[in-house]
């Protein structure tokens, strides 16, 4: 009975572990030929969907906090920038490829006189939520934009505003002459405000339309039926933010993405063929050096400031490490604009010349360690920077080395959060960074951002009272060539100070699968997804 | 029959003297080799070159250059004192503190070893990397930090076999005798509890280093390792990856060393504690 018994136990239990075995194989060969069926026909399986709904899933290693890109709510730090490049809104003004201003939501506009601008929106245009853009719905999200963004009000100067119809008048507080450039930022995106803002969702006139938006994670949109200005074609929009280079390659490659912005440029030969399309264009984008000139930092000395300046390969990064896709920069802006390129003189890669110049000042290698002293203190610098610009932490390390020559030693901190790190003024001697130079097709934007001691990000604390004096001329000159003018001899200012290094203007790349069309790089580099994006 | 059974433990000691000789040569080869590395580098590890970077193997570069033109078999050679030298102090480290707590443990009893081995608890009760993650995160990149990280969750177990090992031989009839006989503590401890507790510590030290060297080397590649431009393997493949499938030399360079390195050490331990195990000595 027992023998038996225990017969049994073993022929149930075979039984039981032969159905498991049988379920788990099951399921495994379910799920491995939905794997590979995805896997072979990736883009179509995307575009489909089964029920014929459009998808398309687009890898970005800039919708993040690290970026400043908190949500899609325009008048939020740079959050501006994603409520525009992902088509969620719109400005009054676009800039063309050679960001020249043009008209978009704004028909026209006049300058009655130094104060006062009369803007004529466009007709039937409405918003998301379904409210219509007339001129009063401008004037809320101006007003509410002046209030609650750190860049508008001061940028803008704004004093009161006027709305009829679709008329809208503007005066400011003085002489704006790049008013309507500043409203061509992505924080001008108009946004209806009585929408709200709930979880940083905007109600835009764009293309698309947010749902769901986690900063860092994804964002998605739908598609906005009711679009003034074409027909979008996907009915599901995912931005995916994968800051790593590496992982958004291989999510391209897979199909896991359709597109991708933000390639590190090691990994285009693998998208080099039929089966990717490349959208490429020149940029005022800079990768350039902010230095500290708060006390303590090693920064303060102007010599260490030169030497830095001399003492970056900025050819060899750029041929190398860029592989090309972009050139060296001299000054603030890139050569083509009235007043880029080499209007402006600055030091060039010259080890021999940077060593005499610490010499000069006193810093010498006295222990025989390759770093340079003076006073017992060591010539090192705290470098920091961030990972989601793909070639900063490469600029960083082949700086180290060229810096090492001439007896610098530089300590690199490459970190997302390097936004609270740049506040603490002990924390770092050069902020390593990318930047837009000209967002708005004028040169003011750079320096009341970066450089005037008011800018709002001179974490640095620069002050050069001469370049200040320059700004307010600036600020109030309607003359485009006097304010090129101007313009460049501000860049000097800063260049002959040393107070920002700038190593290379970049070429931007959008990369999808062939069967992705309408996906375009813009030199302005934040107008990305449009109504023209659509996968076949 | 009897013959043949007396000869075949000992052919098998044999086997396994041979096999700790090649081994332990092969290992010290590595230590000794590491020690010396940067006399061994045909280049600078360290000086960029970008006029040839990215450069395939060659007679001049066997491995290859990364991308700032450096030398990778240079650099894989100066990075083997990184890595070796790190897991050999960390396994030390580890081995010594955790066995001083384990014997302070077994030997007491009472409150302290409560106390102790219920913060050994708390430490074995996080998963290991992950909390060498948190430790170097807060602390800040670097390899000893790493060490440290590494170190403050692997103490416990040896700590745990210290202990255990101190309680049997606490209780065993020759220490009866040799506490009847007047020795004092620290000469109970260390001339006839450590000597015996000393093999099984021996043999878990030595198949740890192998665990370490990986785990050194994830924590490098996960950035909280060596910091640029030290040479480390784990954290030059991780500056590598996005080129590892238009350059996979770059890549494959320190990949091949951890592999070499942990295997070498891994077979050590296993005949160190195969060479131990009492079940050969019959």
């Amino acid at each position: 009975m027992k023998k038996n018994m225990k017969k049994i136990m073993a022929l149930l239990l075979t039984v039981t572990l032969s159905l498991g075995l049988y379920g788990c194989g099951s399921k495994n060969d379910k799920t491995e030929s939905g794997t590979s069926t995805a896997a072979e026909s990736d883009t179509s399986a995307a575009a489909t969907d089964g029920s014929e709904k459009k998808t398309l899933v687009i890898g970005d290693t800039t919708f993040n906090p690290s970026n400043e890109e908190l949500d899609v709510n325009p008048h939020n730090s740079y959050s501006g920038w994603a409520c525009i490049r992902y088509g969620i809104g719109e400005t009054l003004v676009k800039y063309s490829d050679d960001m020249e201003l043009e008209p978009w939501l704004a028909k026209e506009w006049e300058n009655t006189d130094p104060l006062t601008w009369k803007i004529t929106l466009q007709d039937h245009v409405t918003f998301s939520s379904g409210r219509a853009m007339d001129a009063e719905a401008v004037k809320q999200c101006l007003e509410h934009l002046l209030a609650n963004h750190d860049r508008a009000a001061a940028d803008t100067k704004i004093d009161s505003m006027e709305a009829d119809g679709q008329v809208l008048t503007i005066h400011t507080s003085e002489p704006k002459p790049a008013l309507l450039n500043y409203l061509g930022d992505p924080y001008g995106c108009i946004i209806d405000v009585d929408a709200g803002f709930d979880d940083g969702i905007v109600a835009g006139t764009g293309p698309y339309i947010a749902t769901d938006c986690q900063s860092g994670d994804h964002l998605t949109l739908v598609k906005n039926e009711n679009y003034w200005n074409g027909t979008p074609h996907i009915d599901e929009l995912t931005i995916k933010t994968i800051t790593d280079g590496n992982t958004l390659a291989n999510a391209l490659l897979s199909g896991e993405i359709q597109a991708a912005y933000g390639m590190a440029y090691e990994s285009y030969p693998m998208f080099e063929n039929d089966n990717f399309t490349f959208s490429q264009i020149s940029t005022s984008r800079c990768f350039f050096l902010k230095m500290n000139f708060n006390e303590g930092s090693v920064c303060t000395d102007p010599a260490v400031r030169k030497a830095i300046a001399m003492g970056i390969d900025k050819e060899g990064f750029v041929e190398n490490l860029l592989e090309g896709n972009g050139y060296p920069a001299n000054g603030t802006f890139p050569a083509g604009s009235a007043f880029g390129g080499d209007k402006v003189t600055t030091e060039t890669y010259d080890a021999e010349g940077a060593k005499k110049v610490l010499e000069e000042a006193g810093w010498t290698d006295t222990d025989g360690d390759g770093i340079r002293e003076k006073d017992g203190q060591k010539l090192q610098i705290k470098w920091l920077t961030y990972p989601s610009r793909q070639e900063l932490p490469l600029l960083a390390e082949s700086a180290q080395a060229t810096l090492k020559d001439i007896g610098i030693d530089v300590d690199i901190n490459c970190t997302a959060d390097n936004n609270s790190v740049v506040q603490d003024p002990a924390a770092w001697d050069v902020y390593a960074m990318a930047n837009v130079q000209a967002p708005t097709g004028d040169p003011e934007y750079w320096f009341t951002v970066f450089a005037t001691s008011n800018a709002t990000k001179n974490q640095g604390a620069y002050k050069n009272e001469k370049l200040d004096q320059l700004e307010e001329q600036l600020s109030q000159e309607f003359d485009t060539d006097k304010r090129a003018k101007l313009a460049v001899e501000m860049q000097q200012t800063v260049l002959d100070d040393n107070a920002f290094v700038y190593c290379s203007f970049l070429k931007m790349s959008q990369i999808s699968r062939a069967n992705v069309t309408g996906y375009m790089a813009h030199a302005c580099d934040y107008y990305q997804v449009t109504a023209d994006l659509d996968i076949n | 029959m009897d013959k043949s059974a007396r000869r075949k433990p000992k052919k098998q000691k044999n086997y396994l003297k041979k096999r700790f000789f090649i081994f332990a040569t092969l290992a010290l080869i590595l230590v000794v080799g590491s020690y010396f590395s940067e006399r061994l580098c045909p280049y600078d590890p360290y000086e960029q070159n970008l006029s040839i970077a990215k450069a395939s193997p060659s007679l001049a570069h066997p491995f290859g250059t990364d991308r700032y033109g450096r030398d990778m078999l240079s650099r894989v050679i100066v990075g083997s004192k990184t890595s070796i030298y790190s897991t050999l102090l960390l396994v030390v480290g580890i081995t010594v503190i955790g066995t001083i707590v384990g014997i302070i443990c077994g030997w007491n009893g009472k409150k302290l070893d409560t106390i102790l081995m219920r913060i050994s608890d708390i430490f074995l009760a996080f998963p290991g990397l992950v909390f060498a993650l948190a430790v170097a995160a807060v602390m800040g990149g670097g390899v000893q930090n790493a060490v440290i990280a590494l170190g403050a969750i692997s103490w416990p177990k040896y700590a745990r076999i210290a202990r255990s090992q101190t309680l049997a031989q606490k209780e065993s009839l020759y220490m009866r005798a040799a506490i009847l006989s007047g020795c004092s503590t620290g000469k109970l401890i260390l001339k006839h509890i450590l000597p015996n507790i000393t093999g099984p510590i021996l043999v878990t030290a030595m198949l740890d280093i192998g665990t370490m060297m990986m785990e050194l080397a994830g924590l490098s590649f996960l950035g909280l390792g060596a910091k640029p431009p030290v040479a480390e393997w784990g954290s030059m493949m991780s500056d590598t990856r996005n080129l590892l499938t238009t350059h996979p030399w770059v890549t494959f360079a320190p990949g091949i060393a951890i592999f070499l390195s942990v295997m070498v050490f891994n077979l050590l331990g296993d005949t160190v504690r195969d060479l131990l195990d009492p079940r050969n000595e019959r």
